[in-house]
This record gives C-alpha cells, sequence and structure tokens, in this order.
C-alpha cells in the first residue's frame, strides 16, 4: 500500500516525458534513468564513488556525534558553559554550511580534510541541540534517586543524564544523518575527484541528465534505507524507551 | 542517647519575596531507632517537603536536621526513598533497577546478583528480571521501587504515600509486605500517607499535620500491636483510633478547603 503513491509519481512522470509534456533536455524518461543506474551498477562504476562518499559523511556525522553529545551534556549541567557557547551556536546554526567548503578548503587543503569538517560542522548542531534540551530535561526524582542510592555528583553525568537525554540525542542523530548526506553532496561539488556529489555534478556539466538523475535516485534510496536502518536498529538498541511511531 | 532522627524547629519555605510558599513551619519531631512513624495531613500540607529535607535533597530554611547527632549535608544511602511518583531508571531492567544501588557501591558482581535474587523473590518479580518499567504495571513498578530502595540496606526508610496511585488489593498485599520487612529487619520507617487506615494499619505512631503551613497538629501512639494477620481489623480499640485521627485529620483537611 505504502509504495502506491510512489508509483503513480513515477507513471506521471514517463507519461510526461514520453508523451512529450516536456522536452527530453528538460525531463529525461524514467526509463532511460533507469537504464543509466542500471549500468552504473552491473559496470561497479558507482560503488567506489559510494565508499568514497560515505566514508566522508561517516566521518564527519561521526566527529559531530562525538563532539556534539559532550558540549551538549556539558552545557546542560554548566551554566557558564552554557552562556558562553550559546551565542556562538545560535549564530552558526543559520549559516548555511555549504557556504563555507571555500574557505575550509582555504584552511584545511582540498583534501578529505576540508569536506569532512564542514559536514562535521553542519550535523554538529542538531547533536548538541538535542542532547541539551534531552540532559536539561532530566526528572529531578531521578537524580535524587541516583543519588540517594551512592551515586556521586560527579558520576551523575554516566549514570542518569546520558542515559534519560538518550531518546533525544537519537533524534537528533537522525537529523544529523540527513544533514550530512546533504552537505556532503554540496562539499563534493567543488574539488572532488571521486564521490556521488562528484558524479552528479560532472553529469550534470556535460547535459547527461538521465545520468545525473540516476546518481541522485541512487543516493536517494540509500539515504532512505540508512534512516530506515537507523530506526530499527534504535527500537533494538532501546528496548526499554516507548518510540512515538 | 540521641534519637535516631531529630528534626529541631524546622522551617521550609520554597521561594522568596511574595510568591514565597510556606511549605513547613516550626516542625519538631523526634523519631527512634526502630520506630515506624506514619504522617498524615491534607494534600499540599508539606509531607513530601518533610521527606525531601530528611532525604537531604533540599536544605531548610530554617532550624535543624540531625542524623544519629549529626546534621544531615545531603542525600547518602543511609537513607533510602521511594517516592510518591514511581521512579525507576526506565533504561535498566528489573535486575539492573534493583542492583542499581549494589553497583554504585562497588559490590562484586556474584555478590549483587544473589542480593537482587533476593530482593526479586521478596517482592515476588520472579519472571520478570529482564522486563523494563515500561513493560510492568503500575504496582508492580512500585514492588521495583520497593527492593531497589531495600537492597541498598539503609537505616531509615523514607516512603512518600508509595501506594496513593494504587488499587486497593495491591495496595493491601504492598502494605503487609512492608510491615512484614519491618518487622523482620526492625528498620526506622517514615511512612506518608493521606490513608488514615494505611496510618494506623501500619504505624506505632501517627503524626498528623494541619493545613499549609504544615506543622505537627497531633501524635498518636498506636498501643495494641497489629500483628501479621486481618486479625486488627476487627479489634474496636483500632477502629477507635482510626476514628480519632480521621477527625483531627478532617478538620485540617477542612481548613485546607477554607
Ligand atoms: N518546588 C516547589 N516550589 C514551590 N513550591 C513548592 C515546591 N514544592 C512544593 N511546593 C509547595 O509546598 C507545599 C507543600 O508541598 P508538598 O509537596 O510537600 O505537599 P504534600 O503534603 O506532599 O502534598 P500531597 O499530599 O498532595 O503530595 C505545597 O503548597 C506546594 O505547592
Ligand atoms: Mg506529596
Amino acid at each position: 500500500m505504502r509504495i502506491v503513491p510512489l508509483l503513480l509519481l513515477i507513471c506521471a512522470w514517463q507519461a510526461a516525458a514520453s508523451f512529450g509534456v516536456l522536452p527530453k533536455t528538460l525531463l529525461p524518461s524514467f526509463f532511460d534513468v533507469a537504464a543509466q543506474l542500471g549500468a552504473h551498477v552491473r559496470s561497479g562504476e558507482i560503488f567506489g564513488h559510494t565508499a568514497a562518499s560515505f566514508a566522508r559523511a561517516g566521518a564527519g556525522c561521526g566527529i559531530a556525534v562525538a563532539a556534539g553529545v559532550a558540549l551538549g551534556l556539558i552545557m546542560a549541567r554548566m551554566r557558564a558553559v552554557e552562556r558562553a557557547m550559546e551565542p556562538i551556536l545560535l549564530m552558526i546554526y543559520p549559516v548555511p554550511k555549504p557556504a563555507m567548503i571555500p574557505l575550509f578548503m582555504i584552511w584545511l587543503g582540498i583534501g578529505d580534510f576540508s569536506k569532512v569538517a564542514v559536514i562535521a560542522l553542519a550535523c554538529l548542531l542538531p547533536v548538541v541541540v538535542a542532547t541539551f534540551n534531552g540532559a536539561r530535561s532530566v526528572d529531578d526524582m531521578l537524580i535524587w534517586s541516583a543519588r540517594a542510592r551512592g551515586t556521586s555528583e560527579a558520576r551523575l553525568l554516566w549514570r542518569v543524564v546520558l542515559p534519560s537525554a538518550l531518546p533525544q540525542i537519537a533524534a537528533g542523530v537522525r537529523t544529523a544523518i540527513a544533514i550530512a548526506i546533504i552537505v556532503l553532496v554540496s562539499s563534493e561539488f567543488i574539488s572532488a575527484e571521486k564521490g556521488l556529489g562528484y558524479l552528479i555534478f560532472s553529469y550534470g556539466g556535460v547535459g547527461a541528465d538521465d545520468a545525473m538523475l540516476a546518481i541522485v535516485i541512487w543516493l536517494a534510496a540509500l539515504g532512505y534505507f540508512l534512516d530506515r536502518g537507523y530506526l530499527a536498529g534504535l527500537r533494538r538498541v532501546m528496548r526499554w524507551h516507548a518510540f512515538a511511531h | 542517647m540521641a534519637s535516631c532522627l531529630d528534626l529541631r524547629a524546622v522551617v521550609m519555605r520554597y521561594g522568596a519575596g511574595p510568591g514565597a510558599v510556606n511549605a513547613l513551619e516550626s516542625i519538631d519531631l523526634a523519631v527512634e531507632d526502630h520506630e515506624f512513624v506514619t504522617i498524615v495531613g491534607p494534600s499540599g500540607c508539606g509531607k513530601s517537603t518533610l521527606l525531601y529535607l530528611v532525604g537531604g535533597f533540599l536544605r531548610p530554611t530554617a532550624g535543624s536536621l540531625q542524623l544519629r547527632g549529626k546534621e544531615i549535608a545531603g542525600p547518602g544511602p543511609d537513607r533510602g526513598i521511594v517516592f510518591q511518583r514511581y521512579s525507576l531508571f526506565p533504561w535498566l531492567t528489573v535486575r539492573g533497577n534493583i542492583g542499581y544501588g549494589l553497583d554504585e557501591q562497588g559490590m562484586a558482581k556474584a555478590e549483587r546478583d544473589r542480593i537482587v535474587d533476593e530482593y526479586v523473590q521478596l517482592v515476588h518479580l520472579e519472571g520478570f528480571e529482564e522486563r523494563y518499567p515500561r513493560e510492568l504495571s503500575g504496582g508492580m513498578q512500585q514492588r521495583v521501587a520497593l527492593a531497589q530502595t531495600l537492597a541498598c540496606e539503609p537505616d531509615i526508610l523514607l516512603m512518600d504515600e508509595p501506594f496513593g496511585a494504587l488499587d486497593a488489593q495491591t495496595r493491601r498485599i504492598l502494605q503487609d509486605e512492608v510491615r512484614r520487612i519491618w518487622r523482620r529487619d526492625t528498620k526506622t520507617v517514615l511512612f506518608v500517607t493521606h490513608d488514615v487506615e494505611e496510618a494506623v494499619a501500619l504505624g506505632t505512631r501517627i503524626v498528623v499535620m494541619s493545613a499549609r503551613p504544615g506543622r505537627i497538629k497531633e501524635m498518636f501512639v498506636r498501643g495494641f500491636d497489629v500483628g501479621d494477620g486481618e486479625e486488627f481489623e476487627a479489634d474496636p480499640a483500632f477502629a477507635e483510633l482510626k476514628l480519632r485521627i480521621w477527625r483531627s485529620v478532617k478538620e485540617e483537611v477542612e481548613a485546607a478547603r477554607a
């Protein structure tokens, strides 16, 4: 049932292309795009690019999660850090991160470092905000309960604050994964020799719209399954939590 | 010899300025070892506040709270508390929750598991060891909370309306269990309730608090033993004491409403 609207959309696309509603240069046909995708998968060419891209996205997102959780927890427990960090974070939040890529390249070179850094910066904010909110809303009774059972002030962070914040952190990480993929592609538009963003950009540049769309669809499908996989993994690992959906 | 617990002229005010709430006003209470003191009073009279002060979670605005002659400076495993709302750790299983305090003491795993098993049996939760709190009923959660508190072997048990949200049968069973545990280990218990019958069925001494700001209005010593069964309920002395206490509480409930 869930797949029906998607199939209808594809049918409409193919019909529009076949009946020439839009010229082929503006809208390649779905079958051409599918054929391109099939060719890329069969030749195996796409896998190397996929691996390069996901290594960058994974590294950037991983750094953001580690740093973001640590920063969010510290901000939630220490007023001084919160006051110092809040204006900085709020200023960074609305900045379009891909616009920072040229600057990062000057600082960190045109290789993987600058790409990973931009991805990490873009992913950091949703993780920090989610961790901070989660850690701030810890039930006082749980803190008291832990203190009355011998947990020291220092261990509270590990024993109570972090686990209570986990559901919110997990939601923040989910947003971060989506952002990582978006920023990844922009970061690969400039100065990459490998990667899905690079492929999309080079096909686009030579007008090979069907090949370009094939890569976009591949990326969208990977993103979708990654998200499904992440949610399924969370449900298993966090069986103690009642997820909303 | 110093009392187990000695409260003198304890005042507790929440907030400051015109919005301040006087929760407790001049509480004097001495509790001896092995006493089971129940506290009854109208809603909002400061019963929870009193337990939080003894637990060391809050500091009094004025007055002193001493535990075996030493001023209470903060929470500690010598005072176990069961909160009014279930306050289990949702990310720990029944086993993890009951063993929480033992883990924090750094107890070896084998010893810890043995003690956890003992308390799982005590509160009749065999077969639910690996369940999480959200998979349990309210009564089961409260039994876990009780076991979690008892497993730390505190000197003093603080219980804040622990059975307030439970159905009548579960409540009766748990009351009997708490009385049995108290008899077995003769711990000192401070037990808050709004249920006069529960107060008399459990307490060796019953404290009635006034409407807010909370003061100690009257104390009743239960002069007869209730034993382990249900026979005491047919005892005219039980009914008579219950009635006297209810009349005292009722005045305060009406005062709180006025
Ligand atoms: N954190 C707080 N800040 C301000 N006022 C508070 C706070 N906690 C309690 N109070 C007030 O202090 C008074 C006593 O509260 P407390 O929770 O101790 O009452 P209680 O006797 O336990 O009531 P109940 O039987 O309904 O649980 C109440 O009037 C309440 O509004
Ligand atoms: Mg209360």
